[in-house]
């Protein structure tokens, strides 16, 4: 089953000499349930990619398929909709309303939509990021890793046809960031989340069932069931490449 | 480092233009002020050049302005007159060129196509006695001939215009003598000295003579030239003891000191409640700059850090910081003096609608003028942006490698110590003040003093304040997650939140205490008609000018009328007292007034016998019984004191019998007919009836309590309207400021606003976010404001009890304005920060570096 799709998926900015070609016709497939890392060095345009899949950023030529929805072709209105109801994301950092508590933080796509959530759902999701005791919280008395931690279940809060995230251990200590890597791929195995991790780390790849490697635009290569040391080995060759 | 500065105002443009625009303001009207005052100052100089005679001999005027008070309709009008006997004895004083008699009064009305007088009610129609001799002469005429002979006028250009006539038509004309049909045979037009908008008829000086002082023996002045070679002071002393000691002898030098006198006290007023004005302004417009430069510096944190990293000196940032807001201070005053000539030429403009025409004067803007400008928009701008300076000067080295960077929140403590401090110096005052109220004076200096401290304390306390009042009235939308969301930024930042509030607060708190004062002065004044007058209709003059005694005829005729009575006023003056004399027919005086005596009585008055005000009485230091010695326009006189009466607003002073007036020299002219409906009769078929025979009379108006009521309320509200103007300045700033405040607020929350949106909020999710935390600083200031100015409004009309507000009135309707007009200005305050929200670049603002 494909959670996501893209084809022939072009992002071209600026014009004339300052021309940039961020992604230049990919074809990619995102498979539901899965755990799915996209690396690459900088400027390979892999949270490029990812913007394009999440509905944050406009396409130059291709389409984009979120499930059955063809993202293209929809206006401003449909895209928050369907980020608000279909999609989860965790980023890198500033993840949380400073004003609101954990709780509400983690609740905010369904309150904003108007929606009670699953108070079942709710639950299992609050007790696997094992925050209980900090819901009524606001980020400012969370450290790093708790922050991370609600950020990941808001994005599981409403049960989203699949989750973006990008670079989310990229402010973290190792171990808050094991946590949080650990809590994404229990997600996946115990929940049957789809989840799109944007990453330049190898360990965190390691994590994932899947790594697409993208360079200049393009998806390159891609390898299942990675592990760090293979990761790395795949990336040394970038450097190789470009030494 | 100072390029850095200037470079950083350049990249700010819209928020800094709103700043501007506060500081512009305040520094407009000081300089306006200044400008206008100098203008009228230059144009009195001109006053002295203008062809006026060398002596002008006329009455000892101790009444030339009329008479004080002395109930509705107060047309003591007695117009002092020089015997026309006299001009031989002037002619025959050696210096003496020539001599003229002369008429100025007042009274002509000119009746338009629809019989109705032209002009505004307000300036007085006037009447003057053409001088031939132009070199004396005030007039000059435009177009035509001078009038000549008793069927013949000439009009000032403006009056013409507004009768719609011309050269060579005939025009109708209501005086004192009788209506009179007359041909134009000139437009005149006023030299120096202006007008006060009203009109002016031009007669000769018989015409003149007989209509408006009802005979041909008397002047009002005579016109004096000087010898070649006689100076004006000299004339003045050789003509001294050829005339009868009363006489007035004055110089055209002193006449033209004395009217430039005159106006400068008129206008001393204006120019007062203007520079206070400017001041709120000016006060209001320091929130504005410390907010925005508050801003400034919070977005410049880090490139502020950077400096100090590579080696810039604390003192040096705060420099860069200062010197903005210098530069900006200097474009401010610099576009402010400009505001200031637009202000003044808008005054005069204003002044014109209110009646007054002031001369024609060249713009005068002073070296004085400019430097207090400067040192205003530049000193308040530096003041204002002294704090966030000190504030951008601690930003440590190290923010600049920091991510999110936030300004260290101070304590809000001592600013809660500072706040209740004032709040409970404000109760005490206000309790001490109401506690002895007798002492006027003393009574509304504690209560301003109070209302000062209550502002500062309240302004202090706005931070703490606000972060209640907004969690309080955020409490209905609290199960919405954009209510949420909005009411938690309202209270985020209680700092900002409470300055943004308190600028607006300034402005409400003013117009309501004025709302106050106003609804209770007009309630105090229906009471005060309610309770004093008797009568079911009132006939008055249009203008309040006396009016010819066949109306009086006419009106005791109507049928349904049943009891009809007249009033006479003159001025008289007891020593340096000066005050009307009121004359009612034998009789009828509780047909008249409601009065209630204090001493006395006032039934049976003889000719000779009056009653005073008690007031008056104790100020005078008069018992029943006394011979009373008074000056009357034709000479000492005396009063027998038979009672006294309680002072009832409007009416106060002497009344006496109306042959009292007559022996003194009183014309017969009514100020007042008092009608009483017949019993059973219809009230609005007797006005009908009335109204049918006043008709032929245009001089005069019919008026009921109410419509008598409404002319005073008329008058009140234009004089509260100006200030309402004035005062809406302060509040419009006010609200830019909330623009400004929001503007800073979403470009800090920039990536959070691209977080929400992120996660599915709409764009007019994210609109309505930022209108709700608008709407709720608009309420939070509208609460302080309109609390502080209830209150002292209402504390102001207790001390003001005794000078006659004696009622209190909180005008509801008017309150519930002020919060609609707060909640719709918030949410068009949103609009522009909201739209800019609502577009910013999701990714942009999610981006981690």
């Amino acid at each position: 089953m494909i959670a996501a799709r893209a084809n022939s998926l072009s992002k071209i900015y600026g014009d004339g000499d300052t021309r940039v070609t961020a992604l230049d016709a990919v074809d990619v497939e995102i498979g539901a349930q899965q755990f799915t890392a996209i690396m690459g060095p900088s400027g390979s345009g892999k949270s490029t990619l990812m913007h394009c899949l999440a509905g944050l950023d406009s396409v130059t030529s291709g389409q984009v398929w979120i499930a059955d929805t063809e993202l293209s072709s929809l206006s401003d209105k449909a895209l928050t909709r369907l980020r608000r109801d279909s999609v989860g994301f965790v980023f890198q950092a500033f993840n949380l309303v400073p004003t609101l508590t954990a709780i509400e933080n983690i609740t905010l796509p369904m309150d904003i939509a108007g929606r009670k959530p699953d108070p079942d759902w709710l639950n299992t999701v609050i007790d696997t990021v094992g925050l209980r005791d900090r819901l009524s919280h606001r980020p400012s008395e969370l450290s790093g890793g708790q922050q991370q931690r609600v950020a990941c279940a808001r994005a599981l809060a409403s049960r989203p046809t699949i989750v973006f995230a990008d670079e989310p251990t990229g402010n973290l200590d190792s171990k808050s960031g094991a946590e949080v890597l650990g809590f994404l791929r229990r997600s996946v195995d115990e929940f049957q989340q789809t989840i799109v991790m944007v990453t330049h780390d190898p360990n965190a790849a390691s994590y994932a069932d899947r790594v697409l490697f993208l360079a200049d635009g393009r998806v390159v290569d891609e390898m299942f069931n990675p592990t760090s040391a293979s990761v790395l080995e795949r990336m040394k060759a970038f450097d190789t490449a470009r030494a | 480092m100072f390029r850095a500065a200037l470079r950083s105002l350049g990249q700010h443009r819209v928020r800094l233009l709103l700043t501007l625009l506060a500081v512009v303001v305040g520094v407009a009207f000081v300089a306006g002020t200044f400008i206008f005052t100098d203008s009228l100052k230059q144009s009195f100089d001109a006053l002295f050049n203008a062809p006026q005679p060398d002596v002008t001999v006329s009455a000892d005027s101790a009444f030339s302005a009329g008479g004080q008070g002395g109930g509705p309709g107060s047309g003591a009008d007695q117009t002092p007159t020089v015997p026309s006997s006299l001009l031989a004895n002037v002619t025959a004083v050696d210096g003496v060129a020539s001599a003229h008699g002369m008429v100025t009064a007042t009274g002509a009305l000119v009746l338009g196509k629809d019989g109705k007088p032209v002009g505004r009610a307000g300036p007085p129609a006037r009447a003057m006695s053409w001088l031939p001799d132009q070199s004396m002469s005030s007039l000059s005429l435009a177009a035509g001939q001078a009038p000549n002979g008793p069927g013949q006028v000439a009009l000032l250009d403006s009056t013409a215009t507004s009768a719609g006539v011309g050269i060579g038509d005939t025009v109708r004309l209501e005086t004192p003598g009788g209506q009179l049909t007359s041909t134009v045979t000139g437009l005149v037009t006023r030299g120096i000295g202006g007008s006060d908008g009203g009109t002016l008829t031009v007669f000769d000086l018989p015409t003149a003579q007989k209509q408006m002082l009802g005979n041909t023996t008397t002047f009002t002045s005579i016109a004096v030239k000087a010898s070649p070679g006689v100076s004006q002071a000299e004339l003045a002393n050789r003509l001294a003891p050829a005339l009868p000691g009363h006489l007035k002898i004055e110089t055209g030098a002193q006449r033209s000191a004395d009217i430039a006198n005159r106006l400068q006290t008129a206008f001393g007023f204006i120019n007062t409640f203007l520079l206070a004005f400017a001041l709120i302004a000016l006060f209001v417009a320091i929130f504005l700059i410390f907010n925005t430069f508050s801003m400034l510096v919070a977005q410049r944190t880090r490139e502020l850090a950077l400096l100090r990293a590579v080696g810039a000196s604390r003192s040096q940032v705060r420099q860069s910081v200062l010197v903005e807001a210098a530069v900006l201070g200097l474009i401010a005053a610099g576009i402010g003096v400009l505001g200031g000539i637009a202000v003044s030429q808008g005054l005069r403009g204003l002044l014109k609608v209110f009646g007054a025409d002031l001369p024609a004067a060249p713009l005068v803007i002073q070296p004085r003028t400019i430097v207090v400008s400067l040192i205003l928009g530049i000193g308040v701008t530096l003041i204002s942006a002294y704090v966030p300076a000190r504030r951008a000067a601690s930003v440590p080295p190290v923010a600049a490698m920091r991510d999110d960077v936030s300004m260290p929140a101070k304590n809000l403590r001592i600013r809660g110590i500072i706040g209740a401090v004032l709040i409970v110096i404000a109760v005490l005052s206000a309790l001490s003040a109401t506690r002895d109220l007798s002492n006027n004076m003393r009574a509304t200096q504690l209560v301003g003093v109070s209302a000062i401290c209550a502002l500062i304390g309240a302004i202090a306390l706005a931070p703490i304040l606000g972060r209640w009042f907004i969690g309080l009235c955020g409490m209905p939308i609290r199960g919405n997650a954009i209510g949420n969301l909005a009411v938690e930024n309202g209270r985020r930042n209680p700092r900002r939140t409470a300055a943004t509030a308190s600028a607006l607060a300034i402005g409400l708190a003013l117009m309501s205490a004025i709302g106050v004062l106003a609804a209770s002065t007009k309630a105090s004044v229906a009471a005060v008609v309610d309770d004093t007058i008797g009568a079911d209709f009132i006939v008055l003059g249009a203008n309040f000018q006396p009016f010819r005694p066949d109306v009086f005829a006419a009106v005791k005729n109507t049928p349904g009328a049943s009891t009809v009575t007249y009033t006479r006023q003159i001025p008289l003056a007891v020593g340096d007292d000066q005050g009307v004399l009121t004359g009612i027919q034998s009789g009828q005086f509780q047909q008249v007034f409601n009065l209630t005596m204090d001493s006395g009585t006032a039934d049976n008055l003889l000719p000779g016998d009056a009653i005073v005000d008690s007031d008056t009485a104790k100020r005078l230091g008069i018992s029943l019984g006394q011979n009373v010695p008074v000056d009357y326009v034709s000479g000492p006189g005396f009063l027998i004191l038979r009672g006294t009466y309680k002072p009832a607003g409007p009416i106060t002073g002497w009344i006496s019998d109306v042959q009292t007036l007559t022996d003194a020299g009183g014309r017969d002219l009514d100020s007042a007919i008092y009608v009483r409906s017949a019993e059973g009769a219809d009230p609005t078929t007797v006005k009908a009836s009335l109204d049918k025979e006043l008709a032929a009379f245009p001089a005069v108006k019919l008026q009921d309590q109410a419509s008598l009521k409404d002319q005073i309320n008329q008058q009140f509200d234009r004089v509260f309207g100006f200030i309402y103007a004035l005062l809406a300045l302060a509040v419009i700033v006010a609200f830019l400021g909330i623009v400004n405040t929001l503007a800073l607020s979403v470009f800090e929350r920039r990536r959070e606003v691209g977080l929400l949106r992120a996660v599915g909020t709409s764009r007019g999710q994210i609109r309505r976010m930022v209108v709700i935390e608008s709407v709720l600083i608009a309420l939070f200031g509208a609460l302080i404001g309109l609390s502080l100015g209830l209150i002292y409004g209402t504390l102001f009309r207790k001390v003001l009890e005794s000078v006659g507000i004696s009622k209190l009135a909180i005008p509801t309707g008017q309150i519930v304005w002020f919060v609609v007009l707060a909640v719709l200005g918030g949410i068009i305050a949103a609009l522009w920060p909201a739209f800019t929200a609502s577009r910013l670049d999701v990714l942009k603002a999610i981006a981690s570096n």
